[in-house]
């Protein structure tokens, strides 16, 4: 019984009592031709673990171990190029003369292995920079719109990524953006409306006209419906702060739009949406009534996460419109004894802004 | 208020696994401003394993996070967000990180599997969530993606004590359930 204890053990310490200068020894051997795919892969496997425990690697350290991994880059072997990406994000803040791999990259997210292509768009845009983005343009706007669901998509988020430090480049992507974004992947869909928004954010009429467009036709992926909510909800806002009359038709229809997503087969978006109808200044009583009876139906579920949910969002309308809460009393108090400490919290301090003292009794 | 804060794709603030004495396995932070340091993000770890590892509660609201969390015998799974994020968003991608993991390790879900088959789960972590975008919330195709193993063996190329180890380890598990 012991020798299997202790057999366990040693196989939980596989990487407990690593040390960084001999990891970095070892990838002397990344250096062997033919490449030894399983040792490399578990090299680099241990390199990364230290990273992620906190070890620092110093710029020359990090650098010599940059350019050890760029000579993988000879191994067919599938995983190991997975890790050869991974390892590049890893390391290229630490090192310097990270651009060497750019030509290899460009070579794995144009060629015909799908499996390299996504991960080495990711891998590209976290060692691109300002004068290099005129080099890849071209085909970061091919692969945004390529056939692959994961290449589309890694492509969106990276452009997302780069746009943060470059300036104005990715607002050419916006034809491959909008083509992007019919596709029937929802998380294609997802990404391209996320970059899209970030691209005309700062045009209000071009947002409006996009998010009009969207609200009649019907959004394949909740996590876009969510997405567009926020955005509408945003427009409401400004709109109503803006304008002199509070109820212009665009706010009107946007709130419409809001209202209807509470009938939405995804719990995801319904929640979005009585969440967003419930933080609007704009909202009157009578508005948040469908609301707050979905929150209300919510605080039944077996989900602690949809009751947390549900307690925290009906504990704001509490503060505001106490009365809208006083019909999911009873439910409420059905959660006080709940099994998660926050939902039962949350609770007491929403039945401590609508109870009576009847239920306090109680 | 919380409508007006800026539509944005970075929904995660961070995802991670750890053991059952609160020591990380694996993590990733992906928002600079929330624990710039690796010993600020272990601390927070710590107290989140303290205050959840009792409580399979699911849900929890910590140091200006939302985290929703699953453990299973000896690791613990996390995914925090920002507290206006919508939590079932954060929920579907704790699913999607524990279901991946789950088909990776072959309904394995313990410490040693998750370390001896570390390169898989690393790729996993990086094919759910880049920089704090949800890039894929679905456990297969995540899992078609990275787990690209071919070491499955038929049974009757398999040696004895291969079996054997198999047979122990679903005897376990149904034991353990």
């Amino acid at each position: 019984k012991r020798d299997k204890k202790e057999e366990e053990d040693a196989c939980g310490n596989l990487f407990q009592n690593l040390e960084k200068t001999a990891v970095l020894q070892e990838t002397r051997i990344f250096n062997d031709t033919p490449v030894h795919a399983k040792k490399c892969t578990h090299i680099l496997t241990k390199i990364l673990y230290l990273i992620n425990q906190g070890e620092t690697l110093a710029s020359r350290e990090a650098t010599n171990c940059f350019f050890a991994t760029t000579k993988l880059f000879q191994s067919k072997d599938v995983i190991l190029r997975r890790m050869v990406y991974l390892a590049i994000k890893e390391l290229s803040p630490m090192s310097d003369d990270v651009i060497i791999v750019t030509s290899s990259l460009i070579k794995d997210m144009t060629g015909k292995e799908d499996l390299y292509r996504a991960p080495a768009i990711r891998a590209l845009c976290s060692i691109t920079d300002n004068t290099m983005l005129q080099a890849v343009e071209r085909y970061m706007k091919q692969c945004i719109v390529d056939r692959n669901p994961s290449v589309s998509s890694g492509a969106l988020v990276s452009s997302l990524h780069l746009s943060s430090q470059a300036g104005d480049v990715f607002k050419r992507w916006v034809n491959e953006a909008q083509e992007a974004l019919n596709s029937d992947n929802i998380m294609v869909q997802y990404h391209a409306l996320g970059l899209l928004y970030h691209i005309r954010k700062t045009d209000r009429l071009a947002v409006t006209k996009l998010v009009n467009k969207l609200t009649r036709q019907t959004l394949k992926s909740p996590y876009a419906v969510c997405f567009l909510i926020r955005i509408a909800c945003k427009l409401i806002e400004e709109e109503d702060a803006s304008s002199a009359s509070p109820n212009s038709d665009t706010s009107l229809s946007l709130f419409e739009f809001v209202e209807s997503c509470l009938r939405h087969k995804s719990e995801m978006v319904i929640y979005e949406a009585a969440h967003a109808i419930v933080n609007l200044k704009r909202t009157s009583p009578r508005e948040l009534a469908p609301a707050v009876s979905i929150l209300q139906l919510f605080c039944g579920s077996s989900k602690a996460t949809l009751r947390f949910a549900a307690v925290r969002t009906m504990n704001k309308v509490a503060m505001l419109h106490p009365p809208a809460v006083n019909v999911c009393n009873l439910d409420l108090e059905g959660l006080i004894a709940d099994s998660n400490r926050s939902v039962a919290t949350l609770a007491i301090t929403t039945l401590l802004k609508t109870g009576a003292e009847s239920s306090v009794e109680r | 208020m919380d409508a007006l804060m800026e539509p944005t794709l970075y929904t995660v603030k961070g995802m991670c696994i750890l053991d059952n004495d609160g020591n990380r396995i694996l993590a990733k932070y992906y928002d600079k401003n929330i624990f710039p340091t690796v010993k600020e993000q272990k601390a927070y770890e710590k107290n989140l394993f303290n205050k959840t590892h009792r409580a399979n509660a699911e849900i929890i609201m910590l140091d200006g996070l939302t985290c929703v969390y699953k453990n299973n015998v000896d690791l613990f799974f996390y995914v925090m967000g920002s507290t206006h994020e919508n939590e079932l968003i954060l929920l579907s991608v704790l699913n999607c990180l524990f279901d991946t993991v789950t088909m990776i390790l072959k309904k394995n879900v313990e410490k040693r599997s998750v370390l001896e088959n570390l390169d898989i789960v690393m790729l996993a972590f990086d094919e759910i969530c880049d920089g704090g975008i949800i890039l894929d919330a679905d456990p297969s195709s995540v899992v078609k993606r990275v787990d690209l193993r071919n070491d499955d063996i038929p049974i009757g190329e398999q040696t004895v004590a291969q079996v054997l180890q198999s047979a122990k380890e679903q005897l376990k598990w149904s034991l353990l359930k």
